[in-house]
């Protein structure tokens, strides 16, 4: 009876189960049930109240159900422990022979054989820790105190959080957008649409392959054969308009997750436009991303100057007394990332004995102004150069008196920075990549890939960052199976990519809950020679 | 699910083992072999008397100072460690919460106990996010938190054989030793604070 269905009958128990979701209660975005679930917060504004065996209590944020079961309320896996999935489809399901047999998207986790929950037994499992057989559930689960009325609203999110219809994913393509703001830099932009594109034609010419198109191991269906679509959605005019393009854009053209993308002096409205709408935000090519690991939907692969702030404050304060140092000179331009940055050097720097001057040069100010904001330097100064290459170019002799130079690896163009001779001598660079000699194998890799399809090599960090955010989709993607929820995508990120081996520009990534940056640290550098490309590490890779 | 026989049946019988593989230690036990206790639980808390060559590297602990592993483990005191990190969902915070209770339950005893706790993601845990943490679970003094190199925090997980390849495989061990050169007592699964004090009781009465 089972084997013998046909395609026709497991779409309409699937509709069966979905519809048994559409006449539970509608939870909204911000609901009670979802305050308890994610925050530990009861609707009093009180802390959610649990106690563990050994009358252990906890309570809050510590207690919320999202710490194990995860946002998506699709479980996880930790060490040898399965946490199950608690989305409603699967504590609501008919008993099954094997996990093969159930008609539900796959985690894993999931338990076949098991009578399904009712509202008064899952009750007594938030309660007492009783399953719906009746037996104990693991130590890990706290007994909660929750009363009726709240209960009823855990209970209703919960069933809200089952995976059904998912936006930018139909039975046959996976949509998919990337970002690029109108001040990102034309040629890196170029680069990086080169390799998405390329990314993506290879992936659908191979899916299109003779294969089936529908496999199923019982009555499991899984989708082999999807086509991956790219959206490149390219903002214009001023940032505070951006959003509303983006809203706009999302609507017109739905997409699973925004992948990649390139900015300029500023990422803000993009990441809080991901952020409002649910909707992933991996690992886009920007200099300045938003510092917030409480949320959850933007991934960067660093910090960018704001690890590099980090990084020079951290070498700043153990040669403060060595050198005397009394102040430090920030020179950037106003309104680029480096403003943000000399903010951040300012705040991460202990502050005590130092005096920071800032000197913001204007935007359309030349050689001359770049030399002035050099002027009257004393011993015991140092500077920091928040400048991009056509600046750094510019720069004249080293003031007299200045100990200490730093400057933004990310910003001047790494070791490629057009930095004057008369400056290399002094100047150490914040370098938030692996080192040129330890990558090479790494980059060497995705350069490969380039030249064998014609791709060229404009913005070689940011071309190999864009293969490598989409490498983590691909992987990620297969193994979601064919459960396709937002959330789900970005937990898996997290728990899978610090198994990857290649890594690009990175020399290791890795992400948790409450991990937002997959690339921790960085060196600091300088240049071997008054000419060329050799930099040389100054130390041990530094996490600040 | 767990499933105990009788508790004093337990302890009291670990507790003799234990006598005879300290009185033994030195015939039969050398660097990371382990002498299983033919422990009787068949639930998921397993314990088993070993010796580890603990590497000599050099920690970060959450006050930033640079300290030996070594020097810390051989300060006198009796030892009772674990493995954590700070954004860890599960497993770190109930083990955080019963070495808490431990703890408090030490009394006026505890700074004589030297609790540590080694971040498995040591990039991430710098000893400000240690601090917080520590202050999470309330930790008093004689509970300290280590980071400092991935290097370093790996060779210490690879010593004590906790090391599971990235920092979500972890599973739930404790560590005990009652004094420099006496061997370890390890416990996989999870404890509660009142069975990891009728532990350490055991382990230090074995002295």
């Amino acid at each position: 009876m089972i084997r013998n269905h046909s395609p026709r009958r497991l779409h309409g128990l699937a509709l069966l189960v979905a519809c048994a979701w559409l006449v539970s209660p509608r939870v909204g975005a911000s609901s009670a049930g979802e305050a308890i679930y994610r925050a530990g917060i009861l609707p009093s504004g009180a802390p959610l109240q649990a106690e563990r065996e050994a009358g252990l209590q906890t309570e809050g944020a510590t207690a919320a159900c999202m710490n194990c079961h995860r946002r998506s309320g699709l479980g996880m896996k930790e060490g040898h422990r399965y946490i199950p999935p608690i989305a409603g489809i699967y504590l609501f399901h008919p008993r099954a022979g094997t996990v093969d047999d159930l008609d539900l998207p796959f985690v894993e986790g999931m338990k076949a054989d098991r009578d399904p929950y009712t509202d008064a037994t899952l009750a007594r499992a938030i309660r007492e820790g009783i399953g719906a057989d009746g037996k104990p559930l693991s130590v890990l689960m706290p007994r909660f105190k929750l009363d009726d009325a709240q209960m009823a609203q855990l209970i209703a999110y919960l069933k809200s959080l089952s995976p059904g219809t998912v936006p930018g994913v139909t039975d046959s393509v996976l949509h998919f957008a990337t970002v690029m703001t109108p001040d990102a830099d034309p040629l890196e932009r170029k680069g990086v649409i080169d390799v998405l594109a390329k990314f993506f034609d290879d992936k659908n010419h191979y899916t299109r392959a003779q294969s089936p198109r529908l496999r199923s191991s019982r009555r499991m269906m899984f989708k082999v054969n999807r086509h991956w679509e790219l959206h490149v959605w390219q903002l214009t005019g001023a940032p505070q308009t951006w959003e509303a393009q983006l809203r706009a854009k999302l609507a017109a053209e739905p997409v699973f997750a925004v992948i990649s993308g390139v900015g300029g002096k500023t990422w803000a409205p993009v990441h809080h436009f991901c952020e409002a709408e649910s909707l992933p935000c991996l690992f886009p090519d920007v200099d300045l991303p938003v510092d917030a690991e409480a949320d959850f939907d933007n991934l960067y692969f660093s910090k960018g100057v704001l690890l590099e702030a980090q990084l020079m404050a951290h070498d700043l304060e153990t040669k403060r007394a060595a050198l005397k140092l009394r102040r430090v000179v920030q020179i950037y331009r106003k309104g680029d990332v480096g403003q943000d940055a000399a903010l951040a050097m300012r705040a991460a720097s202990g502050g005590e004995g130092v005096q920071f001057v800032d000197r913001g040069l204007a935007t359309g100010a030349g050689k001359l102004e770049l030399a002035q904001a050099l002027r009257a330097m004393h011993t015991g100064d140092a500077v920091v150069l928040w400048l991009r290459p056509d600046d750094l170019a510019a720069l004249g002799a080293v003031p007299a008196g200045v100990s200490l130079v730093y400057m933004s690896g990310r910003m001047g163009g790494l070791e490629r920075a057009p930095l004057p001779s008369a400056w290399r001598n002094s100047t150490v660079m914040a370098y938030p990549f692996n080192l040129p000699d330890r990558r090479r194998v790494q980059v060497d890799y995705p350069l490969g890939w380039f030249r064998i399809r014609q791709i060229p090599v404009v913005a070689e960090q940011a071309q190999a960052d864009a293969y490598l955010a989409c490498i983590i989709l691909s992987d990620t993607v297969n193994h979601m199976v064919d459960t396709f929820v937002r959330d789900y995508l970005v937990e898996r990120m997290e728990e899978m990519l610090e198994h990857r081996i290649l890594t690009g520009y990175y020399p290791r990534l890795a992400l948790a809950p409450g991990q937002r940056f997959a690339s921790k640290g960085g060196y600091l550098v300088h240049f071997t020679e008054a000419t060329g490309q050799r930099v040389a590490a100054m130390g041990e890779w530094i996490v600040p | 699910m767990r499933q105990r026989p009788g508790k004093s049946v337990w302890w009291g019988w670990l507790g003799g083992v234990l006598l005879v593989n300290a009185a033994g230690a030195g015939a039969d036990m050398t660097g990371g072999t382990m002498s299983p206790l033919h422990n009787p639980l068949p639930a998921e808390v397993s314990a088993s008397s070993v010796q580890y060559a603990v590497p000599d590297v050099t920690l970060v602990r959450q006050d930033a100072a640079h300290v030996s592993l070594l020097k810390e483990m051989d300060d006198g005191r009796p030892v009772v460690l674990n493995f954590i990190f700070t954004t860890c969902g599960s497993i770190c915070p109930l083990m955080s919460q019963v070495f808490g209770q431990f703890q408090r339950q030490l009394g006026p005893e505890r700074a004589k106990v030297h609790l540590m706790s080694i971040s498995t993601d040591p990039e991430e845990d710098t000893p400000l996010r240690l601090r917080e943490y520590a202050a999470k679970f309330a930790a008093g003094p004689g509970w300290e938190h280590y980071t400092g190199t991935l290097a370093a925090s790996q060779a210490a997980q690879r010593a004590f054989d906790v090391y599971r390849g990235d920092k979500m495989s972890h599973t739930p061990v404790t560590l005990m030793r009652a004094a420099p050169g006496k061997p370890w007592l390890r416990i996989d699964g999870f404890v509660t604070a009142d069975e990891l004090l009728q532990q350490y009781r055991q382990l230090t009465a074995a002295r």
